[in-house]
């Protein structure tokens, strides 16, 4: 029997809706759960993807997608790859599995709630793709892992990691929990489908699979690439909900976006700024990661704005003053409080690399380079207990990082708020500004210095926060070069070790 | 005597810290307990300086007075902001 063509049938399977009976519709579709926020059910009728995917098109597109992904895993295993690649890259694979693979399968509880609570039918319809795209994506990462755990027990961490109190975790966690698991359907969408999937993670993943394969670790880019062609399409359910958010409620659609960009963005320079700039071996890099955020990121968000009429944040002078200190703030942090984590981080500031450094940042040296000299200075006399914390870092109650991470020394001040008895800090006006937009949504979380003063964290010590936070001796985070890039030889860039 | 928590900033370093002080502590103490984490770790000692500064809301705090006896004068709330800076 002759199958029909696609566009026969496709607007009328795509468009089914319920006409209710037996509940109301309020009660089939809780606002809790849709977010509609006054916007009413017949303006969905205008929501419009451009995909037009049939289930059947789906399987056969995604069927050739795995089987080269598969193909060139095996490859990689039989050649014992891993063995082979830089610690500064495989640091970057670490911390990129153990942060994104439970995102992933958070997104997968996302996109199901945008299949049954969708205000659009045709919405509904392609969330089942995404729904089964998100699958996809986390067990590719967990398969990447599995493979080699032989190797390192930090892949471990691709499962685990969300399911330990690590600082850094509690902030991608505590970030996604708001914008995936608890928002309505149209704030996710616009915060996470169009926001940061759309405007981050897909150019995000295009970057790390190129320093990737620079890096000679192919398998790591395939998969990135393989999961890049799956964000890029299902995040375009981002722009319909804008088409429909922006004719109802402009004022809204900037909010929840300038919102998002900024949390976003704050991790962004926490996890790509950091790997960009310092894991990857300096001769194998192409661009900072400034200089990648300005090209892909700004350009790409400015131009979205713009196209939709909205306005520019009214924090972008200080997001752009951001983007020459933040990721290096939180580089020189995560580095001096290198035992809270489950990757060995380069320090990477050897002569060569400092020079890098200033030719992207001209103000590095005078912003960083002076602290980095008295680290310096104590690993050559071995003074090493002064190259490690002996106590927390103070914690913004917004995005959970530290204070003092957005920004460099010369622009850190207090921005403390006390709220129903309570003292808060952020580690920006901008992060202040998002938690004063709605208090009684961020004021019950509890950081991790929250946590310690609360006396959850037991003994109050170092060792006590590192139980808490599950770091055991096999995978703690220490130098990745083993401080070769501190000593007086390091004039060229480092080799990858024996 | 009570163990309080402030977020100490030395002038210089990019991060604060959250810091145990003691409510009898004077400021001078408590000078000596923020930059313990900061001078000699990420920030270069400096020759010239007498000693250090507490700073609270941009006024400088006498080295004597206690931080109960700031207390008596101002609320300070747990987690409180104090900058700490070399005395010249």
């Amino acid at each position: 029997m002759a199958l029909l063509n696609r566009d026969d049938w496709y607007d009328i399977a795509r468009d089914v809706d319920w006409s209710f009976s037996y509940v109301d519709r309020d009660e089939a579709f809780p606002e809790a759960w849709v977010g509609a926020n006054g916007i009413p059910p017949e303006a969905w009728e205008d929501w419009e993807e451009p995909f037009r995917v049939s289930y059947r098109d789906y399987v056969k597109v995604q069927r050739e997608k795995e089987t080269g992904v598969g193909a060139i895993r095996d490859a990689m295993i039989r050649a014992d790859l891993y063995a082979h690649l830089d610690p500064g890259h495989r640091a970057s694979s670490h911390l990129h599995m153990g942060t994104t693979c439970m995102v992933e399968q958070m997104a997968v509880t996302m996109q199901s709630r945008f299949c049954r609570f969708a205000p659009s039918p045709k919405w509904r319809s392609l969330g089942v793709f995404g729904m089964l795209d998100e699958i996809r994506h986390a067990q590719l990462d967990l398969r990447f892992s599995h493979d080699l755990l032989k190797d390192e027990p930090r892949f471990d961490w691709c499962q685990k990691a969300f399911h330990t109190n690590e600082w850094g975790v509690i902030a991608v966690r505590n970030f996604f929990d708001d914008v995936m698991l608890n928002a309505g359907c149209i704030e996710a969408a616009l915060a996470t489908s169009l926001t940061v999937e759309h405007g981050f993670t897909n150019m995000q993943f295009v970057a790390l699979a190129s320093d990737a394969m620079e890096a000679g670790d192919i398998n790591f880019s395939n998969l990135l690439s393989s999961i890049q062609t799956d964000e890029a399409r299902h995040a375009q359910v981002g722009f319909p909900t804008l088409d429909v958010v922006i004719k109802h409620d402009p004022a809204r659609a900037q909010r929840i976006i300038d919102v998002a960009f900024w949390r976003a963005f704050r991790l962004f320079q926490t996890l790509t700024g950091t790997a960009m700039d310092y894991y990857t071996p300096v001769e194998k890099r192409k661009m900072s990661f400034k200089e990648f955020m300005l090209e892909w990121i700004v350009k790409h968000h400015e131009r979205i704005l713009r196209d939709y009429g909205l306005k520019l944040p009214w924090y972008w002078d200080k997001f752009l003053l951001a983007l020459d200190h933040g990721h290096h703030a939180l580089h020189i942090g995560t580095w001096f409080w290198r035992p809270t984590l489950f990757w060995k981080p380069n320090g990477g500031i050897s002569p060569a690399e400092r020079r890098w450094l200033n030719e992207k940042y001209p103000s590095w040296d005078d912003s960083w380079g002076v602290l980095w000299d008295q680290i310096i200075e104590n690993i050559r006399a071995g003074r090493m207990d002064k190259t490690l914390p002996e106590t927390l870092p103070a914690l913004c109650n917004l995005t959970q990082l530290p204070l003092g991470s957005a920004i460099d020394r010369h622009h850190l001040g207090k921005q403390q708020v006390e709220y129903e008895g309570r003292v808060y800090h952020f580690d920006s006006d901008v992060s202040r500004w998002v938690f004063e937009l709605d208090p009684a949504r961020y004021a019950g979380h509890m950081n991790v210095v929250d946590r310690f003063i609360a006396g959850q964290i037991q003994p109050m010590n170092l060792e006590g926060g590192l139980n808490w936070m599950g770091l055991t001796p096999d995978v703690m985070g220490d130098d990745a070069y083993d401080y070769r890039w501190a000593r007086d030889e390091a004039e060229q860039p480092l080799q990858a070790a024996e | 005597m009570a163990l309080f928590p402030i977020i100490g900033r030395f002038d210089g370093d990019f991060v604060p810290h959250l810091v145990a002080v003691d409510t009898e502590d004077s400021m001078d103490q408590i000078a000596e307990k923020v930059a313990v984490h900061a001078v000699g770790r990420r920030m270069p000692v400096n020759a010239d300086a007498d000693g250090y500064e507490v700073l609270l809301d941009d006024r400088v705090l006498d080295g004597g007075q206690t931080l109960a006896a700031l207390m008596g004068e101002t609320p300070v709330p747990p987690l409180q902001w104090f900058d700490v800076r070399w005395k010249t």
